[in-house]
């Protein structure tokens, strides 16, 4: 009884902080000018319309729920995987990279997706190991080592764009060559959602979900990020399983970016990452690293992001609106989190 | 300052840890809080600094209603807390530490300050060096600038949690000095502990916790048989010692040689026998914990060898010391020992050898948490996290926790922070594994418990190990001089003789 | 301890976050300091209500012509950038001014740095929501974006501007029935910047501040080398081996700092190595800005802008003058032709309108003359512009390609397609041309 008397408590901060995030918006929109209930319900529009515009939001969807069932199992282990965005773009680059390897042989092209994504899941590892591997051996904190290995990314994915990889003739922001169709992850009629990508999604929800909460692996991992010299004491080698976690989120990682590639740009793009592995950070704290409340939080911030863009066309809004709102969200929740910690009682 | 506690309740979850207290603490008073662990004293003092809010109750300052939200809305009452782990900020030097903590002025004056702290330690009989780092600090020492600090920020009653643990005979004489001639300038001390001795000689009056109820209050001069009464409500002694050594060796130094800024630990030789206890005495800081680091494989030695049944382990690190049967309790649990945010099923979980498929048989390990839970009588839940328990209950999860096949087990502080009834458990628990062939290795800043407990005693005095002494043979009297750096002619010869032995 | 560290790193993403926005808040609020736009405020809430409410209905129906002709226009940059995507907006607006009865909606920072996770199809679709029968892409970025739209709305017209798609002669032909391409001839617009360098130039020297290489830039610089050294040569009747003309790309059409090479530094490099004009072949106007710095501290230095008519107020007194695009009049063609149900799919490169090259209701492209021209000069240039219109060809014979293989044998002619696909820069032309 009392359980669930804690449980809706904690519901109501929640709700709380919801609707504090949409007062701050309000106001923000007030000032700029803009009517309130308009913009709201543009952004509502724009992700439920149509079938077209739920297609779209679940093509962000996707990537969403991708890099951030990986940061769970970084958080988890009490890292702070900022590097996150880097892994998806070298994802997405070794992706890129395979496939062009098998473009002009007869290999059939199922065959070819599934290398070209099992060669970015790879990547996204390799590059979430480095990561891991500087702060294992080079004492560089995961933060400051992310930050840095998500230049050196961009930078190469921009120089494979304008360079080694450009099209013929011309070097330009659109990315590489397209590929041919049939190296394309196939989609809906009329959509540009893939199936494969959204049970990639799913499966990876379930895999993360029951790697964390029943395996011996996902107990250590959480031993280690609650309590390292603590776990280390009680037998567990700690820095193996930072770096798998690190690997596991890469692979994760490098999945999304195989997914742009493959399912979405169809070629390699200069900013392939989307932001996604950021607004991934922002979701699991939205949901407290919890992967129980994953998908809805990641769909309601797809929505968010697939709705936001009729603000700019229909209103002349900037639709980075859409973005101080999930921020803002996030940080009401927290704070909430904070003021109810003080009044109910801390443990 | 007068203090008053009226009618505090608080309550954590389902445990009801303070009811309906009622408290008057004058002026100028040591006021001693007795209680075992889990009494409620640590509750009703948190309440007092700000850390905590009480459900229900006030506290009154001077017979004026305060509400005390947070601990620095406590100092700025005048009231300081004393942790049993002092929080510092252990990369500063002590001078940055001591101004942190200063009120107003954006420039701090590094000249004045030192000049001034200097005055304020010599009152007390303290000789800190400003300069040094607070890490290189004893918990003594911390001690010594904690209660600084607090009363250069002004604080007017201090309350001092458990403060005798981990420091010198020395330290602790200089401390309870400083006290009185804290009380003497009208300062309000309340001294909370559970060691009897140290209350009877300090406070001037006690008021006695159980079970969240202040059971009462007494009066200097005191009656120990009836403290003792109030507090487990009924009377214990300590357990016998029975030596079950046998003579096969498990555990050997080799010439190791430890190096610790500032310590330098050279020349260890002495070997450990199956079913052995052996005790490290020694000031805080004086290389126990070096040494015993050094035996697991947290620390590597500089050279020599340490050598685990036969098997060479030099250099080698502490979970391959654990694959040879070999566990290690530190001293702070929550920081080494024991995972905060984690339930004691799920350490059951991760220190279990049985059931290792990929996923977790959660039933299983819920029944084993539950069983051990009353096979060590503690004081909580399979599904409480490990922090939400007392220390004592905290101590006994950690003995639980230890496999049940263990050659040796190396202890630190075993018993620190326990009431005497846990403490004797603890022992006891001990001992049943000494009986199967289990040797022990301790560290302990009391003198007594070493002597109660071991077969032989290591010595340490500022880096030099002393050969070990037979433990039936040596006197308190001699152990405390040994400690304090006096007496060491003596037993250098004896280390020579037993060193020639050894090589005979 | 762990928590402070979650609020630390918290409040660095929420600040990133504040920051991406605060960085691109143009359109937001300068919504309401826009004289345009107060006007349809008040009307704006309750038009696209309609729309929005069935959404099929504009696109499924061509029966409602009698309404608004609505058009959408997804510009790469921000709608007011002095530059490529500004000359396409005020072309939006020129035909909303000229052809009654339509409208514009747009959509601008059309990539995916800007706008992570959309494509430019998927956002053309949106403005087709919106109502929109007739989309024009603005960017060769968009090129692969334009194509699947186009295939995947044949009912919808399509302007893809820059692209050679439904050119039966490029190399990248597909038939596309509701596709125009649209180019201005830019090439004269640079011949004309060229002969206005070499007027000027002091030095004989310079500099040509290209963006990234590909076949279009080629070209463009080669124009304005042509222009320059015909200018040199009988204008000014100088030894043709003094002009020196050297192009170095900073490897995009802006900044990307740690990407491209820095603009300003490139342009420094250019006045430290004795250049005193500066072609610009980029959007942003850096070569402006340092020609004027330059200048104030004593070196007489010009420069030379690109794409849009009012680039020259950054720094007027140094700016020769800039060749723009004015898409005004052909976007008023084609939208008027659908409309009227007249649309042919076609591939325009549209040469100016010789009569008057800066008659904005009809002509492409067009050199303003800016503030800093000498009055020498005017009457050669205006001379130049003459000879162009009256059929001077400056892609003819004998002409080498940089690496002193023959481009053009004496007497012969460059084909339009020869000069689309420039493979190399000319013999006397310095810099790279891959």
């Amino acid at each position: 009884m009392n359980q669930t008397r804690t449980r809706s408590i904690s519901l109501l901060f929640q709700l709380g902080g919801l609707a504090l995030a949409v007062l701050f918006v309000t106001i923000i929109l007030l000032l700029v000018d803009a009517q309130p209930m308009e913009a709201f319900r543009l952004i509502w529009e724009g992700a439920t319309g149509n079938p077209t515009r739920i297609a779209s939001v679940f093509v962000v969807w996707v990537p969403l729920l991708l890099v951030t069932c990986g940061l769970l199992a970084t958080f988890t282990a009490g890292l702070w995987n900022i590097g996150i965005e880097g892994q998806i773009t070298v994802g997405a680059i070794f992706t890129t990279g395979v496939m062009r390897l098998f473009l002009d042989t007869s290999i059939s092209p199922v065959l070819v997706i599934i290398i070209s994504m099992l060669a970015g899941m790879l990547g996204g590892a390799l590059w979430a190991a480095l990561a891991g591997i500087l702060k294992t051996f080079g004492g560089v904190n995961e933060i400051f080592g992310g930050l840095g290995l998500n230049f050196i990314a961009t930078a190469l994915n921009i120089g494979l764009i304008f360079g080694a990889w450009s099209r013929p003739g011309i070097a330009s922001m659109s990315g590489t060559e397209p590929f041919p169709e049939h190296f394309w992850l196939p989609t809906f009629q009329n959509f540009r959602l893939s199936l494969w990508s959204i049970g990639f999604a799913v499966l990876g929800l379930i895999i993360i979900y029951f790697l964390l909460q029943g395996t011996h692996f996902g107990l250590r991992l959480k031993a280690v990020g609650k309590g390292m010299k603590s776990a280390f004491r009680m037998g567990i080698p700690t820095w193996q399983h930072m770096m798998l976690s690190f690997v596991i989120c890469g692979l994760f990682a490098g999945l999304t970016g195989a997914i742009q590639v493959t399912g979405v740009y169809h070629r390699l793009i200069p900013s392939i990452s989307s932001g996604y592995g950021f607004m991934g950070l922002m979701i699991a704290m939205l949901i407290n690293y919890q992967a129980i409340w994953l998908a809805p939080i990641a769909l309601f911030f797809a929505a968010l992001n697939i709705g936001g863009i009729q603000l700019p066309i229909v209103i002349k809004l900037d639709s980075a609106l859409t973005g101080v709102l999930q921020g803002s969200l996030v940080l009401f929740i927290l704070i909430m989190q904070g003021i109810k910690q003080r009044f109910v009682g801390k443990k | 300052m007068n203090v008053e506690f009226k009618n505090i309740n608080k309550h954590f979850g389902p445990v009801h840890a303070n009811v309906d207290i009622n408290l008057n603490i004058q002026s100028g008073s040591i006021q001693g809080i007795l209680g075992e662990n889990g009494a409620g004293k640590s509750t009703l003092m948190k309440i007092l600094s700000g850390f905590i809010q009480p459900d229900s109750g006030g506290i009154y300052l001077d017979g004026k209603a305060v509400l005390i939200d947070s601990p620095a809305d406590a100092i700025k009452y005048g009231i300081g807390m004393l942790h049993q782990d002092p929080l510092d900020f252990p990369p500063m030097r002590l001078i940055e530490n001591f101004i942190v903590g200063q009120r107003g002025g954006l420039v701090p004056s590094y000249k004045e300050t030192i000049k001034e702290f200097k005055e304020l330690q010599s009152r007390f009989g303290f000789s800190l060096n400003p300069e040094a780092y607070v890490d290189t600090l004893t918990v003594g020492e911390r001690q010594q600038l904690e209660i600084l600090r607090l009363l250069w920020m002004g604080a007017s009653a201090l309350i001092l949690d458990e403060p005798t643990t981990g420091i010198s005979a020395q330290q602790k004489e200089k401390l309870f000095a400083a006290l009185k001639i804290l009380a003497e300038q009208g300062k309000t001390i309340i001294f909370v502990s559970h060691k009897l001795e140290d209350v009877e000689i300090l406070c001037s009056k006690v008021a006695i916790l159980r079970k969240g109820y202040l059971v009462g209050e007494v009066p200097s001069p005191y009656d120990t048989d009836q403290l003792v009464e109030m507090m487990f409500g009924k009377v214990i002694s300590l357990g016998d010692r029975n030596t079950v050594a046998q003579n096969d060796v498990v555990f050997e130094l080799r010439d190791l040689f430890v190096e610790h800024y500032p310590l330098k630990i050279e020349n260890v030789n002495f070997q450990l026998r199956s079913g052995e206890v052996i005790g490290l005495a020694g000031m805080e800081g004086s290389g126990q914990d070096v040494l015993l680091r050094a035996c697991v494989g947290l620390l590597r030695p500089v050279s020599g060898k340490v050598i685990v049944k036969g098997k060479d382990l030099t250099n080698k690190n502490y979970l391959e010391f654990m694959q040879n049967e070999v566990s290690f309790l530190p001293a702070s649990r929550l920081e080494e020992g024991l995972v905060p945010g984690l339930s004691l099923a799920e350490h059951f979980t991760i220190a279990g050898e049985e059931k290792k498929g990929l996923f977790i048989d959660k039933e299983y390990f819920r029944e084993k948490a539950e069983n051990m839970i009353d096979e060590y009588h503690i004081i909580g839940r399979s599904d409480s996290t490990v922090e939400s328990l007392s220390g004592g209950n905290q101590q006994r999860a950690a003995l639980a926790l230890l496999k049940k096949s263990l050659s040796i087990i190396l202890l630190e502080h075993p018993t620190r922070g326990l009431d005497i009834e846990s403490a004797i458990y603890m022992w006891g628990k001990l001992k049943e594994r000494c009986l199967q062939g289990c040797s022990i290795f301790f560290i302990s800043g009391d003198l007594e418990e070493i002597l109660q407990y071991s077969d032989r005693i290591l010595v340490f005095f500022s880096g030099h190990v002393s050969p070990p002494l037979d433990a039936a043979t040596t006197s308190l009297e001699q152990l405390g001089q040994l400690i304090g750096g006096k007496g060491w002619d003596q037993v250098f010869e004896i280390k020579e003789n037993y060193e020639s032995n050894a090589n005979t | 301890m762990k928590k402070k560290y979650a609020w630390t790193i918290f409040a660095l993403l929420l600040v990133m976050v504040l920051v991406l926005s605060a960085c691109k808040p143009t359109p937001a609020p300068s919504a309401p300091a826009e004289p345009a736009a107060p006007a349809e405020e008040p009307a704006a809430p309750a038009e696209p209500a309609a729309p929005a409410e069935e959404p099929a209905a504009p696109a499924e129906e061509p029966a409602a012509p009698a309404e608004e002709f609505v058009f959408g226009m997804l510009l790469v940059g921000p709608y007011n950038d002095k530059g490529w995507s500004q000359a396409h907006y005020e072309a939006g607006e020129f035909v909303v001014e000229k052809v009654p009865g339509t409208k514009m909606i747009y959509l601008d920072r059309v990539n995916t740095a800007d706008r992570p996770g959309t494509t430019a199809a998927q956002l053309a679709e949106e403005l087709v929501q919106q109502g929109a029968k007739l989309v024009v892409f603005n960017s060769d970025d968009m090129k692969d974006d334009a194509v699947e739209f186009t295939k995947n709305n044949p009912e919808i017209f399509v302007i893809h501007a820059s692209g050679d798609t439904v050119w039966a002669d490029g190399e990248n032909y597909v038939p596309l029935a509701n596709m125009a391409n649209l180019m201005g001839e830019m090439e004269y617009g640079k011949m004309i910047a060229g002969c206005d360098a070499a007027l000027h130039t002091q030095s004989g020297s310079i500099g040509y501040l290209g963006p990234l290489i590909n076949e279009e830039t080629r070209r463009l610089a080669t124009s304005a080398y042509l222009g320059a050294r015909y200018c040199w040569d009988n204008y000014l009747e100088k030894d043709p081996a003094d002009l020196k003309f050297r192009v170095t790309w900073i490897g995009f059409w802006f900044n990307i700092p740690g990407f491209t090479e820095d603009p300003t530094q490139v342009a420094n490099e250019f006045i430290n190595s004795g250049v005193d004009v500066i072609i610009s072949g980029i959007d942003t106007t850096e070569g402006l800005v340092e020609a004027r710095k330059a200048t104030g501290e004593g070196k007489q230095v010009f420069a030379i802008p690109y794409d849009f008519i009012g680039a020259c107020e950054e720094a007027p007194d140094v700016c020769l003058g800039v060749p723009y695009f004015n898409w005004g009049p052909s976007y008023a063609r084609y939208v008027s032709s659908a409309m009227q149900g007249t649309w042919k799919s076609a591939f325009e490169w549209m040469p100016p309108n010789w009569e008057n090259i800066n008659d904005l209701d009809n002509t492409p492209i067009g050199y303003f003359s800016g503030p800093a021209m000498s009055q020498d000069a005017k009457p050669l240039l205006e001379k130049f512009i003459a000879e162009l219109a009256g059929g001077l060809n400056l892609w003819s014979g004998p002409l080498n390609y940089q690496d002193g293989s023959e481009f053009l044998a004496e007497g012969e002619v460059a084909t339009d397609v020869e000069i689309w696909y420039l493979s190399q820069l000319l013999e006397g032309m310095e810099g790279r041309s891959e």
